[in-house]
């Protein structure tokens, strides 16, 4: 089914990761990708690796959450992979038939794949430990500099908020019609291109008429609580940085700080 | 002499197997639904009703268990699941979110469109099947987004109908209408039934509506089927189906309360004319003719 599919993905779980503030969070893994991809050899690479481990560690998440969010990019890492393996040349060669492999391209393969997991699986570690909702919210403080370019970004992240809230509903809905539809003798499996596009006419349409006509219940029901946008909103939950805040951005900061030593140390790979 | 038009045989649905979430929809279902007959199913929200009515058309399939229909298993070809889509039509809760089309027509003619009849055809069902909504041809031209809640709905229902099914299954049809609304979509599917002769069944959580048009009732309680039998039949466990949380008629609900009381009174009771000469009964002053 396809409300079988985790988006939002939460993890429940109180460890000092959840615990800490979303915008913290947010700089923590700009930082742990920036510092992937200034790596310039396995030493380095293995440190950041180590942080990585100790961040999953710390989050209490399950390792199986992390391979499963793998999952869906192992076709890419594949395709990364071999397209570096032939592609790089240099060092010593071996040759089968019309194909030939270079032992730096296959560094290079190796490299880029284990690039590619730490950048999946930190990124995943933001979502699995932080409310959509939180995390929104951390998006909008973040971002509220852009106001003096009259951005509103009070908006951009409510609308991001409400988008999230509602596609577990959209999905749900998506599923209602179809079923309707397909007790109707609707095909949406069979038939070329055309046909099968021309099939989603008939959940399409009733899907947008819902959604407008939500769309409108919604705001219909903000304006009913005073919802007037962002200007003088207070906020139930208060965002506060904490010592382990601090203390997490100094340890990422210095690790990067480790990360360009060695790079200038041992030279680059690629 | 009745004929088995339907019939499960130990039918299972888990839903999410294999997880933490796994939940048993409906669990180990044996029964014959008759030809002809009008079938209310009732039970509270999440008794498994609506699942075990999507098994019917093959919109889902049993982890366990068969689906006959007209004896055969609706599975054993899978590319001939359509066929039984048209065989059985299922009418969803609050239907008209499914209406797209432009008019009304070209809606109603959806289905029978899917099922490559020709254009004469179609055209002599959309029209039949208006009438049996009681709506005029007016309404055939206008779009269906402009009519009325109840309209829509009976524009819905329609586009079912006209694929004229031997099944036709309506889940919860008087959901979110008006008293009047009610009334209508319960009159117009007696008379759907009465002109068609084709088998019907009704879900809904009101005991009340079902024991106005059903001839047989199914109640599900906890994903199992706790009763299926005649209207009659059920009531005589009325006190049962009201501690399955199932809303019984109020005066059901009176005679249970007279019992609780001590009255010797049946519990059986769901039409006037006989809570009326069960009351007089009971008062000492003879039969109400």
């Amino acid at each position: 089914m396809i409300s079988d599919i985790t988006i939002g993905q939460y993890y429940k779980e109180n460890s000092l990761v959840h615990r800490l503030d979303a915008r913290n969070k947010i700089i923590l893994t700009v930082l742990m990708i920036a510092m992937i991809f200034s790596c310039k050899n396995f030493i380095s690479m293995g440190i950041v690796a180590l942080v990585v481990f100790l961040s999953v560690l710390l989050s209490k998440v399950p390792v199986k959450m992390f391979l499963k969010s793998l999952k869906p990019i192992i076709p890419v890492i594949l395709f990364t992979a071999i397209i570096n393996m032939f592609y790089v040349k240099g060092g010593q060669e071996w040759s089968f038939w019309i194909i030939k492999i270079t032992e730096k391209g296959i560094y290079t393969a190796v490299f880029m794949a284990v690039r590619i997991i730490l950048l999946i699986i930190s990124s995943s570690i933001l979502t699995y430990t932080t409310v959509p909702t939180m995390l929104t919210d951390a998006i909008e403080r973040l971002l509220s500099p852009l106001k003096i370019f009259k951005i509103s970004v009070h908006s951009w992240a409510m609308m991001m908020t409400l988008a999230l809230r509602f596609i577990p509903t959209l999905i749900e809905e998506i599923e209602r019609i179809t079923n309707a539809q397909k007790a109707r003798g609707a095909d949406f499996e069979n038939g070329n291109l055309i046909d099968r596009i021309k099939s989603l006419v008939p959940v399409l349409v009733p899907l947008f008429v819902s959604s407008f006509k939500r769309a409108y219940d919604l705001a219909f029901a903000m304006s009913c609580r005073c919802y007037t946008g962002g200007e003088g909103r207070t906020r139930m939950k208060q965002m506060k940085f904490t010592l382990k805040d601090v203390i997490s951005l100094l340890f990422f900061s210095a690790s990067f700080a480790v990360i360009i030593l060695i790079n200038k140390q041992f030279g680059a790979l690629i | 002499m009745s004929v088995t038009v339907l019939e499960t045989e130990n039918l299972s649905h888990v839903y999410s197997k294999g997880t933490t979430s796994q939940v048993h929809a409906i669990r180990d279902i044996s029964l014959k639904i008759e030809k002809g007959e009008l079938v209310g199913i009732i039970g509270h929200t999440g008794s498994g009703k609506s699942t075990l009515i999507q098994h019917f058309n093959g919109l889902l399939k049993g982890s366990s268990g068969t689906v006959l229909l007209d004896g055969k298993d609706i599975w054993s070809d899978k590319k001939n699941i359509r066929n039984v889509r048209f065989r059985v039509g299922i009418c969803f809760q609050y239907p008209e979110y499914q209406l797209f089309e432009e008019t009304v027509y070209k809606d109603i003619a959806y289905g029978p469109k899917n099922m490559k009849l020709s254009d004469e055809e179609t055209d002599k069902r959309v029209r039949q099947v208006l009438s049996f909504v009681g709506l005029d041809e007016s309404y055939l031209e206008k779009s269906p987004f402009d009519l009325s809640g109840g309209e829509k709905r009976r524009v819905a229902i329609a586009g079912v109908m006209a694929m004229e099914p031997e099944v036709l299954i309506l889940d919860e049809p008087c959901a979110g209408l008006d008293p009047k609304g009610r009334e209508t979509v319960l009159s117009l599917i007696t008379s759907y039934r009465e002109k068609t002769g084709s088998t019907v069944l009704v879900v809904s959580h009101s005991m009340e509506d079902i024991s106005k048009i059903a001839s047989k009732v199914l109640v599900m309680n906890n994903s199992q089927l706790a009763y299926y039998d005649t209207v009659d039949g059920v009531f005589t466990h009325s006190s049962e189906l009201y501690d399955m949380g199932l809303n019984v008629p109020q005066l059901t609900r009176l005679f249970l309360k007279l019992r609780e009381k001590g009255y010797d009174v049946p519990t059986d009771v769901y039409t006037l004319e006989k809570a009326g000469s069960e009351l007089l009964r009971l008062l000492g002053k003879g039969d109400i003719r």
